[in-house]
């Protein structure tokens, strides 16, 4: 596949303050390409790089091939954006906002592309309400719709679930998947909502002080942590399981006379669990966290501490 | 620079929905300017009556142009507001939208609005206040929007180019500024009413020659080109530089980051 974005070298000083620090990266066609760091780590300044609002101290970016700088008009008709930071206009309707964008960007027979695009979200009902009069997930939903209003073939999105109930977010994620089958979209992604990212990125960019500390997918880099969770439940001698795990040397806590909670790697688990049924701790009930996204998220933050 | 149609016919569709459904709007810019002529056409009535004098005309004929130069300011600045208020300006510049388009649209839409209410007002004076800012002339009235609206377009664009670098927190300046040109122009009063300093601060304003030829064609409508000419080449200069410093402060607002600063 070829790359439909392609950032070279890119930074942004304010002063002397560098906020992104020479990151490079692609975006395939298809691909969901995800933002992830911690607060302060640059997504937001990449992404408003990537949409022309905020100039670069150096680097280059290129959409579909062609300099970003030099045309950028044609870029950013085919490309969009949608972030729960932004709002559309909130003292004109729904339909009135949809309209502005339709003939902003162009679109042939806007009305029927509105129809379709409020009949694909289900949120007909809403057009002629003001905007200031929805909800804050019916506004997420409406700026998705506006980010889609010209047929977009990338779609930066940031944050989009950010403030939103844990509900409303998994319909949105799930949309955001339909539409990424239907329509064969290119997106761009931050959240700090790691589950988000694992479900929907086909691959992560892992920023941390304006560089890129980490580029993977979800697994790979939740394959970067070695340690997985056990949590075994048992009936037995406490004292017989904790002088099997110091001997192993093996991170434990008691949760109390029949729960414990052990990190190991993984590939060690069976021989734990072997060694503790030889030594007469009969295990009733086992349970392995694998590491996630998040682990990863947080090795990151303590390196940093 | 290519201006595209459907870029401005999204801008102008947005001012047209929102001066519609904004109270604000309606006030600040019909509101406003019916109780100003109501006001002052009294006011001038009452003084006209009095004593029998041209010099209360002065104070209307300037209140009845000065709308030309707010309504045109008001929309320019006022509107680029709405959109960051809303947190909206960021979809728009994420479109494909040039700023001189932006411009445009804006310049358009002051215009329209202010040809709107300058022709309401101007019918109100006569028919209720007996005073015929058409006895002027047709032509007089064009040379004069002309140099008024290309004034308030300068101001507008120099307004929004300190909000886009400044933000929102210098935003009363764009209901405010304007109003110091008021003594600096002559707007109600002859220029040598002011101290010599401001005189010759006054005749380096374009709208001052306006107001003076508006002062004058109220006993002699002659057109006086000497001072349209004066007043549309230090408009067309004025114009072009705060074009430059817009582009100035916008381009500094991207790269300082306060584009984005003012939304949220």
């Amino acid at each position: 596949m070829n790359s439909i974005l392609q950032v070279s070298n890119l930074s942004k000083r304010f002063g002397t303050f560098t906020a992104v620090d020479n990151i490079s990266f692609s975006l395939k066609k298809g691909e969901v390409l995800g933002l992830l760091g911690p607060n302060g780590a640059g997504k937001s300044t990449t992404i408003q790089m990537l949409l022309g609002i905020t100039t670069q101290s150096s680097g280059a970016i290129s959409y579909f091939g062609k300099d970003f700088d030099k045309y950028k008009r044609e870029s950013l008709q085919r490309i969009n954006f949608a972030s729960s930071f932004n709002s559309l206009q909130g003292k004109i309707s729904v339909l009135e906002n949809l309209l502005v964008f339709a003939l902003l960007y162009d679109v042939k027979n806007p009305m029927a592309k509105i129809k379709e695009l409020l009949t694909y979200f289900e949120m007909e009902d809403l057009k002629d309400k003001e905007y200031w009069d929805l909800s804050s997930g019916q506004r997420t939903r409406i700026n998705i719709v506006k980010s889609l209003i010209n047929d977009p073939e990338i779609i930066l999105m940031d944050e989009p679930t950010a403030s939103l109930d844990p509900d409303i977010a998994d319909k949105l994620i799930s949309l955001i998947e339909r539409l990424r089958e239907n329509k064969n979209l290119s997106i761009i992604y931050t959240s700090h909502d790691m589950d988000e990212v694992s479900r929907l990125c086909d691959r992560v960019v892992f920023l941390d002080q304006g560089k890129i500390v980490a580029e993977d997918t979800p697994l790979g880099l939740t394959k970067r942590i070695k340690n997985a969770r056990l949590q075994l439940t048992f009936d037995g001698k406490k004292s017989d399981l904790e002088k099997l795990l110091k001997t192993d040397k093996l991170k434990y806590q008691f949760i109390n006379d029949y729960v414990v909670h052990i990190v190991a790697k993984e590939k060690e688990i069976p021989t734990i669990i072997f060694k503790a049924s030889e030594a007469g701790v009969w295990i009733t009930d086992i349970e392995v966290s694998k590491p996630t996204l998040e682990d990863f998220f947080l090795q990151i933050a303590r390196i940093k501490k | 620079m290519k201006l595209h149609l459907h870029t401005i016919k999204a801008i102008l569709l947005q001012e047209f929905y929102m001066t519609k459904r904004s109270l604000e709007i309606i006030v600040d810019v019909f509101y406003f300017s019916v109780v100003t002529v109501v006001v002052y056409g009294l006011t001038t009535s009452y003084f006209t009556r009095q004593s029998n004098q041209i010099y209360p005309h002065y104070l209307y004929v300037g209140l009845l142009l000065w709308e030309i130069i707010r309504i045109n300011q008001y929309t320019l600045s006022v509107g680029a507001l709405w959109n960051i208020w809303s947190h909206n300006l960021t979809n728009m510049f994420v479109g494909p939208l040039s700023i001189a388009e932006y411009l445009f649209s804006y310049m358009f839409s002051g215009l329209f609005k202010s040809i709107i209410v300058f022709v309401g007002i101007s019918l109100m004076a006569k028919y209720l206040f007996q005073f015929d800012i058409f006895s002027l002339g047709w032509i007089n009235l064009t040379t004069f929007y002309i140099n008024l609206t290309i004034f308030s377009w300068t101001t507008g664009i120099l307004i929004l180019g300190l909000i886009f670098k400044y933000g929102t927190r210098i935003q009363s300046i764009a209901w405010g500024l304007v109003f110091i040109f008021q003594p600096l122009t002559a707007s109600f009063f002859p220029v040598d009413a002011l101290p010599p300093l401001l005189q010759k601060v006054a005749y380096f304003m374009p709208p001052t020659y306006v107001f003076e030829a508006a002062r004058a064609g109220l006993t002699n409508p002659l057109v006086d080109w000497h001072s349209f000419w004066i007043s549309l080449g230090l408009n067309v200069v004025y114009f072009a530089l705060s074009i430059w410093y817009f582009n100035a402060m916008f381009n500094s607002s991207k790269m300082n980051g306060q584009f984005v600063k003012n939304e949220s």
